[in-house]
């Protein structure tokens, strides 16, 4: 767990014109809500808000938001981000009871290597980046780390394994797959560019189809 | 290639591509995009080209997504005909992207060999783009 203090203003002007000039003097405009609290409206210097959530808890770092003088325990709720530059235009805080649990995502990492699985020609892979745990903010690991090593072709990682750290728990079905094996289609079978184009015209418009490289590569006229 | 089964409408007016992408902007699924960063139209072909592109470059081992679907018909006058008359006739299928879409993601092992499949999909389509990772920036 890590908090860390982020110095806030108060009384910065609303509205898209005003906030482009704050962002442009590398001030982000920011909101502060919570339980029992009127939201305020508040901005933070880019480069204290980098140093802040930089650290290892990232994105669930608990900040102590002092604005004005006093102290909101607060993690953040949401950034939102320019589509293109990735600079932070906007971010949510919520402030946080320290001994209520809370909601959080936590991020996942996989350690490592699946010797059986690489050798059938597998592919290890994670269903989520993160997953919902519920803790009390001082509880709040930086990572999940699930062991992957004696991963077979068979075996599912479900979010009742995972080994979590005492007094957080995990939110959500226990069933739910978070790792899995995916069997790449062997060699010789099903030509690439027909198979994914029966997956990917099953596809609804807007939507994300997928498919799993094989080592077969694509012949073009399958894919005319 | 890409297209829908069934559509409402069988000819569309070309619309405009002014602005930033309204979402779609982050990486959902692969721990690489492909980024845009100029507005345009992907036909259906190229989408397809760029996905052969980065699979044969893979080879295996990896998971490919493709976030866009062409679902925007593109008509033309046949060649030589006189104005008038109509609009012509439905040709291919686009999909219309703003600067900061991701249309593909790629779940890889190694991050230099999904890179290189990446830039190898990128010269497959009609607008800049750049490849982008999870690594968040702050």
């Amino acid at each position: 767990m890590s908090e860390t203090v982020l110095v806030a203003t108060t009384g910065r002007p609303t509205g898209s014109a005003a906030s482009r000039r704050l962002r442009a003097e590398e001030i982000i405009p920011a909101v502060v809500y919570g339980q029992g609290m009127d939201p305020i409206t508040i901005s933070v210097a880019r480069r204290d808000l980098r140093t802040a959530l930089g650290g290892s808890a990232g994105m669930n770092t608990v900040l102590n938001l002092t604005i004005d003088g006093k102290m909101y325990p607060s993690i953040v709720k949401e950034i939102q981000r320019h589509p293109v530059r990735r600079t932070v235009s906007h971010v949510d805080f919520i402030q946080v009871n320290l001994t209520e649990e809370i909601v959080v995502a936590v991020p996942l990492r996989l350690e490592g290597e699946a010797k059986a699985v690489l050798a059938n020609n597998g592919l290890v892979d994670p269903s989520v980046d993160s997953i919902e745990l519920s803790t009390t903010p001082r509880n709040i690991p930086d990572e999940i780390v699930i062991d992957i090593t004696d991963m077979t072709m068979d075996s599912i990682i479900r979010l009742s394994d995972i080994p979590l750290p005492t007094g957080v728990t995990a939110v959500g079905d226990p069933d739910t797959p978070i790792v899995t094996v995916l069997a790449l289609r062997a060699a010789g079978g099903a030509d690439e560019g027909g198979t994914s184009d029966e997956a990917e015209g099953a596809a609804p418009a807007g939507a994300s189809s997928d498919e799993v490289a094989s080592d077969e590569a694509a012949s073009d006229d399958s894919a005319e | 290639m890409l297209m829908p089964r069934k559509v409402a409408h069988r000819k569309h007016h070309r619309g405009r591509t002014k602005g930033l992408t309204k979402g779609g902007a982050n990486l959902a699924f692969g721990e690489y995009g492909i980024q845009v960063l100029e507005p345009g139209w992907l036909t259906a072909r190229q989408i397809e080209a760029a996905r052969i592109a980065m699979t044969r470059s893979i080879k295996r081992g990896g998971k490919v997504w493709i976030n866009v679907f062409p679902d925007k018909p593109v008509t033309k006058k046949p060649a030589e005909t006189r104005m008038g008359s109509g609009k012509g006739n439905p040709e291919f299928w686009v999909a219309v992207v703003r600067p900061g879409r991701i249309i593909f993601e790629l779940s890889f092992p190694n991050e230099e060999q999904a890179r290189i499949a990446m830039n190898k999909a990128i010269q497959k389509l009609p607008m800049k783009a750049r490849v982008i990772s999870r690594e968040e920036q702050i």
